[in-house]
Protein backbone atom coordinates (compact mmCIF):
# COMPACT_ATOMS: atom_id res chain seq x y z
CA UNK A 1 0.00 0.00 0.00
CA UNK A 2 2.89 2.39 0.71
CA UNK A 3 4.60 1.60 -1.98
CA UNK A 4 1.27 2.79 -4.23
CA UNK A 5 1.08 5.86 -2.34
CA UNK A 6 4.59 6.78 -2.88
CA UNK A 7 4.27 6.33 -6.22
CA UNK A 8 1.50 8.14 -6.79
CA UNK A 9 3.17 11.32 -4.58
CA UNK A 10 6.04 11.33 -7.24
CA UNK A 11 3.85 10.94 -10.20
CA UNK A 12 2.32 14.36 -9.01
CA UNK A 13 5.51 16.11 -8.24
CA UNK A 14 6.59 15.43 -11.81
CA UNK A 15 3.21 16.72 -13.39
CA UNK A 16 4.06 19.58 -11.40
CA UNK A 17 7.05 19.83 -12.03
CA UNK A 18 6.66 19.41 -15.96
CA UNK A 19 4.31 22.26 -15.75
CA UNK A 20 6.79 24.73 -13.61
CA UNK A 21 9.52 23.83 -16.86
CA UNK A 22 6.50 24.77 -19.04
CA UNK A 23 6.64 28.30 -18.29
CA UNK A 24 9.79 28.50 -19.05
CA UNK A 25 8.96 27.16 -22.85
CA UNK A 26 6.32 29.87 -22.65
CA UNK A 27 8.81 32.67 -21.68
CA UNK A 28 11.22 31.30 -24.68
CA UNK A 29 8.82 31.35 -26.97
CA UNK A 30 7.54 34.53 -26.52
CA UNK A 31 11.18 35.59 -26.38
CA UNK A 32 13.19 39.01 -27.45
CA UNK A 33 11.78 41.85 -26.01
CA UNK A 34 8.93 41.49 -23.28
CA UNK A 35 5.58 42.91 -23.91
CA UNK A 36 2.27 42.86 -22.21
CA UNK A 37 0.27 40.31 -23.01
CA UNK A 38 -3.44 39.82 -21.93
CA UNK A 39 -3.00 35.79 -22.83
CA UNK A 40 0.04 35.18 -21.26
CA UNK A 41 -1.02 36.83 -18.41
CA UNK A 42 -4.91 34.66 -17.56
CA UNK A 43 -3.03 31.75 -18.97
CA UNK A 44 -0.28 31.97 -16.46
CA UNK A 45 -2.71 32.78 -14.06
CA UNK A 46 -5.15 29.53 -14.83
CA UNK A 47 -2.07 27.38 -15.10
CA UNK A 48 -1.02 28.06 -11.33
CA UNK A 49 -4.12 28.03 -9.71
CA UNK A 50 -4.26 24.17 -11.78
CA UNK A 51 -1.48 23.80 -10.01
CA UNK A 52 -2.91 24.76 -6.39
CA UNK A 53 -5.51 22.44 -7.23
CA UNK A 54 -3.53 19.88 -7.72
CA UNK A 55 -1.09 20.34 -4.32
CA UNK A 56 -4.72 20.63 -2.53
CA UNK A 57 -6.11 17.50 -3.72
CA UNK A 58 -3.06 15.35 -3.43
CA UNK A 59 -0.29 16.75 -1.25
CA UNK A 60 -3.12 17.91 0.74
CA UNK A 61 -5.09 14.93 0.87
CA UNK A 62 -8.30 16.81 -0.17
CA UNK A 63 -9.23 13.84 -2.44
CA UNK A 64 -9.56 11.70 0.27
CA UNK A 65 -11.30 14.60 2.66
CA UNK A 66 -14.98 15.01 3.70
CA UNK A 67 -16.71 16.41 1.02
CA UNK A 68 -17.55 19.99 2.49
CA UNK A 69 -13.84 20.45 2.36
CA UNK A 70 -12.90 19.03 -1.26
CA UNK A 71 -16.40 21.88 -1.84
CA UNK A 72 -14.70 24.48 -0.19
CA UNK A 73 -10.54 24.57 -1.51
CA UNK A 74 -12.59 24.21 -5.11
CA UNK A 75 -14.79 27.26 -4.42
CA UNK A 76 -11.23 28.86 -2.99
CA UNK A 77 -9.53 28.27 -6.42
CA UNK A 78 -12.37 29.60 -7.87
CA UNK A 79 -12.46 32.58 -6.26
CA UNK A 80 -8.46 33.24 -6.44
CA UNK A 81 -9.05 33.03 -10.06
CA UNK A 82 -12.04 35.65 -10.39
CA UNK A 83 -10.35 37.82 -7.85
CA UNK A 84 -6.95 37.73 -9.63
CA UNK A 85 -8.33 37.87 -13.32
CA UNK A 86 -10.48 40.33 -12.40
CA UNK A 87 -8.43 42.84 -11.00
CA UNK A 88 -6.39 42.29 -14.09
CA UNK A 89 -9.02 42.80 -16.69
CA UNK A 90 -10.58 45.65 -14.27
CA UNK A 91 -7.14 47.09 -14.07
CA UNK A 92 -6.65 46.92 -18.27
CA UNK A 93 -9.99 48.39 -18.68
CA UNK A 94 -9.15 51.55 -16.65
CA UNK A 95 -5.67 52.32 -17.83
CA UNK B 1 -13.00 11.05 15.15
CA UNK B 2 -10.48 10.20 12.67
CA UNK B 3 -8.63 6.87 13.27
CA UNK B 4 -4.90 6.86 11.92
CA UNK B 5 -4.43 3.03 12.27
CA UNK B 6 -2.65 1.19 9.52
CA UNK B 7 -6.04 -1.08 8.77
CA UNK B 8 -7.41 2.66 7.89
CA UNK B 9 -4.55 3.15 5.32
CA UNK B 10 -5.83 -0.18 2.82
CA UNK B 11 -9.85 1.14 2.67
CA UNK B 12 -9.14 4.97 3.75
CA UNK B 13 -12.55 6.49 5.35
CA UNK B 14 -13.26 10.35 4.42
CA UNK B 15 -11.13 12.29 6.83
CA UNK B 16 -9.68 15.91 7.41
CA UNK B 17 -6.16 15.93 7.21
CA UNK B 18 -4.90 17.63 10.17
CA UNK B 19 -6.99 19.89 12.94
CA UNK B 20 -10.03 21.65 10.67
CA UNK B 21 -8.57 24.88 12.17
CA UNK B 22 -5.47 24.75 10.81
CA UNK B 23 -7.40 24.15 7.58
CA UNK B 24 -9.45 27.57 8.07
CA UNK B 25 -6.06 29.34 8.93
CA UNK B 26 -5.31 28.12 5.26
CA UNK B 27 -7.88 29.38 3.29
CA UNK B 28 -8.10 32.68 5.74
CA UNK B 29 -4.94 33.68 4.62
CA UNK B 30 -5.22 32.39 1.22
CA UNK B 31 -7.71 35.36 1.07
CA UNK B 32 -4.81 37.85 2.64
CA UNK B 33 -2.75 36.72 -0.39
CA UNK B 34 -5.35 36.83 -2.98
CA UNK B 35 -5.78 40.38 -1.58
CA UNK B 36 -1.85 41.34 -2.53
CA UNK B 37 -2.35 39.18 -5.62
CA UNK B 38 -5.02 41.76 -6.96
CA UNK B 39 -3.68 44.89 -5.68
CA UNK B 40 -0.51 44.02 -7.19
CA UNK B 41 -1.94 42.75 -11.05
CA UNK B 42 -4.29 46.18 -11.10
CA UNK B 43 -1.21 48.04 -10.21
CA UNK B 44 0.78 46.52 -12.64
CA UNK B 45 -1.77 47.10 -15.48
CA UNK B 46 -1.06 50.97 -14.59
CA UNK B 47 2.13 50.80 -15.31
CA UNK B 48 3.00 48.29 -17.88
CA UNK B 49 5.95 49.29 -19.38
CA UNK B 50 7.89 49.86 -15.81
CA UNK B 51 6.54 46.53 -14.29
CA UNK B 52 8.21 44.86 -17.70
CA UNK B 53 11.48 46.65 -17.57
CA UNK B 54 11.68 45.66 -13.60
CA UNK B 55 10.74 41.96 -14.07
CA UNK B 56 12.80 41.56 -16.96
CA UNK B 57 15.93 42.04 -14.24
CA UNK B 58 14.56 39.12 -12.53
CA UNK B 59 15.99 35.70 -13.66
CA UNK B 60 13.36 33.36 -14.66
CA UNK B 61 15.54 30.07 -13.91
CA UNK B 62 15.94 30.92 -10.24
CA UNK B 63 12.23 31.30 -9.68
CA UNK B 64 12.11 27.73 -11.63
CA UNK B 65 14.51 26.11 -9.19
CA UNK B 66 13.09 27.70 -6.48
CA UNK B 67 9.45 26.46 -7.63
CA UNK B 68 10.97 23.33 -7.83
CA UNK B 69 12.87 23.10 -4.74
CA UNK B 70 9.48 23.81 -2.99
CA UNK B 71 7.31 21.30 -5.11
CA UNK B 72 10.13 18.98 -4.07
CA UNK B 73 9.60 19.60 -0.77
CA UNK B 74 5.89 19.38 -0.16
CA UNK B 75 6.46 15.78 -1.62
CA UNK B 76 8.71 14.84 0.84
CA UNK B 77 6.52 16.52 3.39
CA UNK B 78 3.29 14.71 1.70
CA UNK B 79 5.20 11.14 2.17
CA UNK B 80 6.11 11.94 5.49
CA UNK B 81 2.95 12.42 6.82
CA UNK B 82 1.72 8.86 4.77
CA UNK B 83 4.83 7.13 6.58
CA UNK B 84 4.05 8.43 10.03
CA UNK B 85 -0.06 7.13 9.35
CA UNK B 86 1.47 3.28 7.84
CA UNK B 87 3.75 3.14 11.17
CA UNK B 88 6.90 3.72 9.16
CA UNK B 89 8.26 6.03 11.60
CA UNK B 90 12.12 6.01 10.55
CA UNK B 91 10.86 6.90 7.16
CA UNK B 92 8.83 9.60 8.18
CA UNK B 93 11.90 11.10 9.92
CA UNK B 94 13.90 10.90 6.77
CA UNK B 95 11.02 12.44 4.76
CA UNK B 96 10.98 15.50 7.31
CA UNK B 97 14.79 15.64 6.76
CA UNK B 98 14.34 16.04 3.06
CA UNK B 99 11.64 18.32 3.91
CA UNK B 100 13.88 20.62 5.88
CA UNK B 101 16.72 20.41 3.58
CA UNK B 102 14.62 21.35 0.50
CA UNK B 103 13.59 24.29 2.69
CA UNK B 104 16.94 25.32 3.60
CA UNK B 105 17.90 25.54 -0.06
CA UNK B 106 14.79 27.40 -1.03
CA UNK B 107 15.85 30.31 1.66
CA UNK B 108 19.44 30.38 0.66
CA UNK B 109 18.47 30.77 -2.78
CA UNK B 110 16.18 33.30 -1.85
CA UNK B 111 18.71 35.38 0.22
CA UNK B 112 20.86 35.43 -2.54
CA UNK B 113 18.32 36.13 -5.47
CA UNK B 114 17.74 39.56 -2.79
CA UNK B 115 21.77 39.90 -2.13
CA UNK B 116 22.13 40.31 -6.11
CA UNK B 117 19.15 42.07 -7.18
CA UNK B 118 20.33 44.71 -4.42
CA UNK B 119 23.56 44.91 -5.76
CA UNK B 120 22.34 45.51 -8.93
CA UNK B 121 20.76 48.75 -7.78
CA UNK B 122 16.92 47.28 -7.20
CA UNK B 123 16.27 48.00 -3.74
CA UNK B 124 12.98 47.67 -1.70
CA UNK B 125 11.89 51.16 -2.92
CA UNK B 126 13.09 51.21 -6.60
CA UNK B 127 10.34 51.21 -8.11
CA UNK B 128 6.77 49.94 -7.87
CA UNK B 129 7.47 46.45 -9.15
CA UNK B 130 10.40 45.73 -6.75
CA UNK B 131 8.44 47.25 -3.88
CA UNK B 132 5.52 43.96 -4.70
CA UNK B 133 8.90 42.15 -5.46
CA UNK B 134 10.26 42.10 -1.81
CA UNK B 135 6.82 42.64 -0.23
CA UNK B 136 5.13 39.44 -1.66
CA UNK B 137 8.87 37.27 -1.39
CA UNK B 138 9.17 38.74 1.96
CA UNK B 139 6.48 37.81 3.67
CA UNK B 140 6.37 34.70 1.83
CA UNK B 141 10.03 34.28 3.70
CA UNK B 142 8.18 34.77 7.08
CA UNK B 143 5.83 32.21 6.20
CA UNK B 144 8.63 29.81 5.24
CA UNK B 145 10.25 30.20 8.65
CA UNK B 146 7.22 29.88 10.63
CA UNK B 147 7.21 26.32 8.43
CA UNK B 148 10.39 25.40 10.09
CA UNK B 149 8.80 25.67 13.40
CA UNK B 150 5.96 23.62 12.09
CA UNK B 151 9.12 21.10 10.88
CA UNK B 152 10.16 21.29 14.33
CA UNK B 153 6.57 20.10 15.89
CA UNK B 154 6.66 17.06 13.25
CA UNK B 155 10.34 15.86 14.10
CA UNK B 156 9.31 16.26 17.91
CA UNK B 157 5.95 14.45 17.39
CA UNK B 158 8.26 11.79 15.17
CA UNK B 159 10.51 11.06 18.10
CA UNK B 160 8.33 9.77 20.68
CA UNK B 161 8.27 6.00 21.23
CA UNK B 162 5.19 3.92 19.92
CA UNK B 163 2.23 3.16 20.88
CA UNK B 164 1.05 7.29 19.71
CA UNK B 165 -1.90 9.10 20.24
CA UNK B 166 -4.21 10.00 17.89
CA UNK B 167 -3.42 13.82 18.60
CA UNK B 168 0.19 13.00 17.53
CA UNK B 169 -0.36 12.26 13.88
CA UNK B 170 -3.40 14.59 13.75
CA UNK B 171 -0.39 17.57 14.97
CA UNK B 172 1.83 15.89 12.21
CA UNK B 173 -0.49 16.27 9.34
CA UNK B 174 -1.60 19.59 10.70
CA UNK B 175 2.01 20.78 10.38
CA UNK B 176 2.30 19.15 7.09
CA UNK B 177 -0.75 20.88 5.86
CA UNK B 178 1.14 24.27 7.15
CA UNK B 179 3.73 23.69 4.83
CA UNK B 180 2.03 22.56 1.63
CA UNK B 181 0.83 26.40 2.47
CA UNK B 182 3.98 27.84 2.13
CA UNK B 183 4.01 25.90 -0.88
CA UNK B 184 1.10 26.86 -3.30
CA UNK B 185 1.46 30.29 -1.69
CA UNK B 186 5.10 30.21 -3.70
CA UNK B 187 3.33 28.52 -7.06
CA UNK B 188 1.41 31.42 -7.17
CA UNK B 189 4.26 34.22 -6.23
CA UNK B 190 6.55 32.92 -8.67
CA UNK B 191 3.71 32.85 -11.31
CA UNK B 192 2.78 36.70 -10.62
CA UNK B 193 5.95 38.14 -10.16
CA UNK B 194 8.08 36.08 -12.55
CA UNK B 195 6.23 34.94 -15.53
CA UNK B 196 2.98 37.22 -15.43
CA UNK B 197 3.33 39.75 -18.82
CA UNK C 1 -28.07 27.23 42.17
CA UNK C 2 -30.20 27.89 45.03
CA UNK C 3 -29.45 31.53 44.03
CA UNK C 4 -31.89 30.66 40.90
CA UNK C 5 -35.04 30.70 43.41
CA UNK C 6 -33.95 34.03 44.59
CA UNK C 7 -33.44 35.10 40.06
CA UNK C 8 -36.39 35.64 39.99
CA UNK C 9 -37.71 38.88 42.36
CA UNK C 10 -35.26 40.96 40.71
CA UNK C 11 -32.85 39.72 38.56
CA UNK C 12 -30.51 42.75 38.06
CA UNK C 13 -30.13 43.24 41.86
CA UNK C 14 -29.09 39.56 41.71
CA UNK C 15 -26.67 40.04 38.92
CA UNK C 16 -24.95 43.08 40.75
CA UNK C 17 -25.04 41.32 44.24
CA UNK C 18 -24.34 37.49 43.40
CA UNK C 19 -23.44 36.80 40.40
CA UNK C 20 -19.68 35.38 40.68
CA UNK C 21 -19.28 36.92 37.26
CA UNK C 22 -19.98 39.99 36.91
CA UNK C 23 -16.38 41.57 37.59
CA UNK C 24 -16.01 39.27 34.35
CA UNK C 25 -19.00 40.67 32.22
CA UNK C 26 -18.18 44.53 33.31
CA UNK C 27 -14.72 44.30 32.03
CA UNK C 28 -16.46 42.65 29.06
CA UNK C 29 -18.63 45.13 28.77
CA UNK C 30 -15.77 48.28 29.54
CA UNK C 31 -14.12 46.14 26.67
CA UNK C 32 -17.43 46.87 24.12
CA UNK C 33 -17.68 50.39 25.25
CA UNK C 34 -14.49 51.53 24.36
CA UNK C 35 -14.56 50.04 21.12
CA UNK C 36 -17.44 51.78 19.72
CA UNK C 37 -15.63 55.24 21.23
CA UNK C 38 -12.82 54.00 19.82
CA UNK C 39 -14.55 53.44 16.26
CA UNK C 40 -16.82 56.82 17.01
CA UNK C 41 -13.60 58.95 17.72
CA UNK C 42 -11.20 57.81 15.11
CA UNK C 43 -13.19 57.26 12.07
CA UNK C 44 -16.11 59.72 12.51
CA UNK C 45 -14.96 62.72 15.15
CA UNK C 46 -11.35 63.45 14.57
CA UNK C 47 -11.50 61.56 10.94
CA UNK C 48 -7.77 60.07 11.33
CA UNK C 49 -9.05 56.70 10.24
CA UNK C 50 -8.72 56.25 7.24
CA UNK C 51 -5.44 57.99 6.93
CA UNK C 52 -4.87 61.33 5.25
CA UNK C 53 -2.12 61.02 2.77
CA UNK C 54 1.31 60.60 3.74
CA UNK C 55 2.17 62.56 0.28
CA UNK C 56 0.73 65.77 1.35
CA UNK C 57 2.52 69.30 1.52
CA UNK C 58 2.80 71.43 4.46
CA UNK C 59 -0.22 73.20 2.95
CA UNK C 60 -2.48 70.65 2.56
CA UNK C 61 -1.62 68.85 5.93
CA UNK C 62 -2.40 72.82 7.48
CA UNK C 63 -5.97 72.58 5.65
CA UNK C 64 -6.67 69.15 6.76
CA UNK C 65 -6.08 70.06 10.55
CA UNK C 66 -8.28 73.35 9.93
CA UNK C 67 -10.86 71.19 8.64
CA UNK C 68 -11.41 68.78 11.49
CA UNK C 69 -9.93 71.12 14.40
CA UNK C 70 -13.08 70.94 16.64
CA UNK C 71 -12.90 67.07 16.35
CA UNK C 72 -9.76 66.22 17.13
CA UNK C 73 -9.85 68.54 19.86
CA UNK C 74 -12.99 67.17 20.96
CA UNK C 75 -12.51 63.48 20.41
CA UNK C 76 -9.11 63.15 21.43
CA UNK C 77 -9.95 64.58 24.80
CA UNK C 78 -12.80 62.05 24.78
CA UNK C 79 -9.93 59.37 24.13
CA UNK C 80 -7.44 60.58 27.13
CA UNK C 81 -10.75 60.25 29.56
CA UNK C 82 -11.70 56.51 28.49
CA UNK C 83 -8.08 55.31 27.62
CA UNK C 84 -7.91 53.75 31.48
CA UNK C 85 -10.96 51.30 29.73
CA UNK C 86 -8.42 49.29 27.86
CA UNK C 87 -6.52 48.48 31.07
CA UNK C 88 -9.73 46.17 31.78
CA UNK C 89 -10.10 44.65 28.07
CA UNK C 90 -6.01 43.41 28.69
CA UNK C 91 -7.00 42.39 32.26
CA UNK C 92 -9.78 39.99 30.46
CA UNK C 93 -7.44 38.62 28.23
CA UNK C 94 -4.69 37.95 30.75
CA UNK C 95 -7.23 36.28 32.49
CA UNK C 96 -8.67 34.21 29.68
CA UNK C 97 -4.34 32.94 29.77
CA UNK C 98 -4.96 32.08 33.42
CA UNK C 99 -7.23 29.37 32.91
CA UNK C 100 -5.44 28.07 30.87
CA UNK C 101 -3.40 24.87 31.27
CA UNK C 102 -0.30 26.88 30.83
CA UNK C 103 2.20 28.96 32.51
CA UNK C 104 0.70 31.77 34.12
CA UNK C 105 3.97 33.83 32.61
CA UNK C 106 1.96 33.98 29.44
CA UNK C 107 -0.66 36.34 30.95
CA UNK C 108 1.89 38.60 32.88
CA UNK C 109 4.02 38.55 29.71
CA UNK C 110 0.74 40.07 27.94
CA UNK C 111 -0.55 42.06 30.87
CA UNK C 112 3.63 43.97 30.81
CA UNK C 113 3.22 44.37 27.00
CA UNK C 114 0.20 45.90 26.15
CA UNK C 115 -0.01 47.85 29.42
CA UNK C 116 3.11 50.01 27.68
CA UNK C 117 1.73 49.73 24.45
CA UNK C 118 -1.17 51.76 24.62
CA UNK C 119 1.26 54.53 24.41
CA UNK C 120 2.67 54.16 21.37
CA UNK C 121 -0.10 52.73 20.01
CA UNK C 122 -2.65 55.07 20.55
CA UNK C 123 -1.81 57.79 23.03
CA UNK C 124 0.95 59.32 20.97
CA UNK C 125 -0.96 60.39 17.90
CA UNK C 126 -3.90 61.40 20.42
CA UNK C 127 -1.20 63.64 21.94
CA UNK C 128 1.10 64.84 18.42
CA UNK C 129 -2.78 65.40 16.76
CA UNK C 130 -4.15 67.79 19.71
CA UNK C 131 -0.66 69.89 19.68
CA UNK C 132 -1.11 70.05 16.26
CA UNK C 133 -4.18 71.07 16.28
CA UNK C 134 -4.27 73.47 19.73
CA UNK C 135 -2.31 76.75 17.56
CA UNK C 136 -3.79 76.81 14.06
CA UNK C 137 -1.53 79.49 13.40
CA UNK C 138 1.62 77.69 14.21
CA UNK C 139 4.61 77.32 11.61
CA UNK C 140 2.94 75.29 9.01
CA UNK C 141 6.46 72.85 9.27
CA UNK C 142 5.96 72.27 12.86
CA UNK C 143 2.27 71.21 12.27
CA UNK C 144 3.24 69.21 9.66
CA UNK C 145 5.80 67.93 11.87
CA UNK C 146 3.37 66.56 14.46
CA UNK C 147 1.09 65.18 11.23
CA UNK C 148 3.97 62.78 10.45
CA UNK C 149 5.06 62.08 13.72
CA UNK C 150 0.98 61.14 14.44
CA UNK C 151 0.59 58.59 11.84
CA UNK C 152 4.22 57.26 11.83
CA UNK C 153 3.61 56.30 15.80
CA UNK C 154 0.22 54.92 15.16
CA UNK C 155 0.59 53.17 11.72
CA UNK C 156 4.70 52.22 12.53
CA UNK C 157 4.63 50.39 15.69
CA UNK C 158 2.71 47.39 15.17
CA UNK C 159 6.04 45.71 17.14
CA UNK C 160 4.35 45.36 20.61
CA UNK C 161 0.59 44.38 19.30
CA UNK C 162 2.75 41.74 17.07
CA UNK C 163 4.28 39.99 19.77
CA UNK C 164 1.48 40.20 22.17
CA UNK C 165 -1.13 38.47 19.57
CA UNK C 166 2.11 35.86 19.15
CA UNK C 167 2.34 35.28 23.21
CA UNK C 168 -1.79 34.79 23.22
CA UNK C 169 -1.91 32.18 20.09
CA UNK C 170 1.20 30.51 21.86
CA UNK C 171 -0.83 30.13 25.20
CA UNK C 172 -4.38 28.94 23.46
CA UNK C 173 -2.17 26.11 21.13
CA UNK C 174 -0.67 24.98 24.34
CA UNK C 175 -3.52 24.72 26.19
CA UNK C 176 -5.20 21.92 27.75
CA UNK C 177 -8.69 23.71 28.93
CA UNK C 178 -9.66 24.21 25.68
CA UNK C 179 -10.47 27.84 26.92
CA UNK C 180 -10.28 28.56 22.77
CA UNK C 181 -10.62 27.15 19.53
CA UNK C 182 -7.47 26.18 18.12
CA UNK C 183 -8.25 27.97 15.19
CA UNK C 184 -8.45 31.29 17.11
CA UNK C 185 -4.85 30.74 18.08
CA UNK C 186 -4.22 30.79 13.98
CA UNK C 187 -6.17 33.96 13.78
CA UNK C 188 -3.61 35.97 16.06
CA UNK C 189 -0.66 34.74 14.00
CA UNK C 190 -2.98 35.73 10.77
CA UNK C 191 -2.77 39.35 13.06
CA UNK C 192 0.58 39.28 14.27
CA UNK C 193 1.71 38.40 10.47
CA UNK C 194 -0.74 41.69 9.33
CA UNK C 195 1.54 43.59 11.93
CA UNK C 196 4.69 43.00 9.87
CA UNK C 197 3.34 43.83 6.95
CA UNK C 198 2.53 47.26 7.88
CA UNK C 199 5.96 48.09 8.80
CA UNK C 200 6.67 49.37 5.40
CA UNK C 201 4.72 52.28 6.01
CA UNK C 202 8.31 53.71 7.15
CA UNK C 203 9.92 53.96 3.96
CA UNK C 204 6.78 54.35 1.88
CA UNK C 205 4.94 58.08 1.45
CA UNK C 206 2.72 56.83 -1.28
CA UNK C 207 1.36 53.24 -2.90
CA UNK C 208 -0.10 50.37 -1.45
CA UNK C 209 2.51 50.23 1.45
CA UNK C 210 2.12 53.82 2.68
CA UNK C 211 0.64 54.39 5.91
CA UNK C 212 -2.63 55.08 4.36
CA UNK C 213 -2.02 52.24 1.50
CA UNK C 214 -4.61 49.69 0.36
CA UNK C 215 -2.61 47.04 1.72
CA UNK C 216 -1.06 48.55 4.79
CA UNK C 217 -4.01 50.03 6.03
CA UNK C 218 -7.24 48.76 3.98
CA UNK C 219 -6.32 45.14 3.88
CA UNK C 220 -4.93 45.44 7.72
CA UNK C 221 -7.96 46.71 9.01
CA UNK C 222 -9.98 44.69 6.87
CA UNK C 223 -8.22 41.55 9.30
CA UNK C 224 -7.73 43.87 12.20
CA UNK C 225 -11.60 43.96 12.31
CA UNK C 226 -12.20 40.62 11.68
CA UNK C 227 -9.72 39.31 14.38
CA UNK C 228 -11.28 41.83 16.43
CA UNK C 229 -14.44 40.85 16.38
CA UNK C 230 -13.84 37.22 16.79
CA UNK C 231 -12.23 37.77 20.30
CA UNK C 232 -14.89 40.25 21.51
CA UNK C 233 -17.25 37.21 20.33
CA UNK C 234 -14.91 34.18 21.80
CA UNK C 235 -14.21 36.46 25.50
CA UNK C 236 -17.95 36.37 25.95
CA UNK C 237 -17.87 32.79 25.45
CA UNK C 238 -15.51 32.24 27.70
CA UNK C 239 -17.25 34.22 30.40
CA UNK C 240 -20.46 31.86 30.14
CA UNK C 241 -18.80 28.76 30.07
CA UNK C 242 -16.55 29.73 32.73
CA UNK C 243 -16.83 27.42 35.81
CA UNK C 244 -13.77 29.23 38.56
CA UNK C 245 -12.31 25.38 38.02
CA UNK C 246 -8.76 24.46 36.58
CA UNK C 247 -9.56 21.78 34.23
CA UNK C 248 -10.75 21.78 31.29
CA UNK C 249 -13.18 24.69 30.47
CA UNK C 250 -16.80 23.24 29.87
CA UNK C 251 -18.44 23.55 26.34
CA UNK C 252 -21.62 26.44 26.64
CA UNK C 253 -24.59 24.60 27.34
CA UNK C 254 -27.92 24.48 24.75
CA UNK C 255 -30.16 27.12 25.40
CA UNK C 256 -33.06 25.28 26.86
CA UNK C 257 -30.79 23.60 29.88
CA UNK C 258 -29.45 27.28 30.68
Amino acid sequence: MKVDFNKRLLVVWLVLASVTLAYLWIDHSNGGAPSASAVVTSSVIVIALIKVRIIFREFMEVRQAPILLCRLTDAWVVLMGVSLLSSYFVGMALA
Amino acid sequence: MTDHSVAQVTKPGKFVPGQPDMWAFVLFETLVFTGYFGFYLFYRTQSPELFLRAQAQLDLRIGVFNTLVLLLSSWSVARCVQSARAGAYRQAHTDAVLTTLFGLVFMVSKVFEWFRQIRIGNGFASNDFFTYYYFLTGIHFIHLLIGFIALGVIFYQLRRPAPRSRGSQELVETCATYWHTVDFLWVLIFALLYVVR
Amino acid sequence: MNTLATRTASPLAWYARQNPKRELWLAWGTLVVFYIFFGVVFFVLTRTQPPPSPAWDSRKVVQWFQDNHSGILIGFAIMFVITGMTTMSNALIAYSMRRMSVSPAFGYTYLILYSLSAIPGMLLMCIALTVGALRPDRDPELITWTYDFAFLSFIGTMGVFLIGSLVWMLAILIDKNRVFPKWFGYLNLCNALTEIVVSPAWIFRRGVLAWNGQIAWWLNMVVFAIYTGVFIFLLRQLIQREDFGTGPLPNLAPKAAR
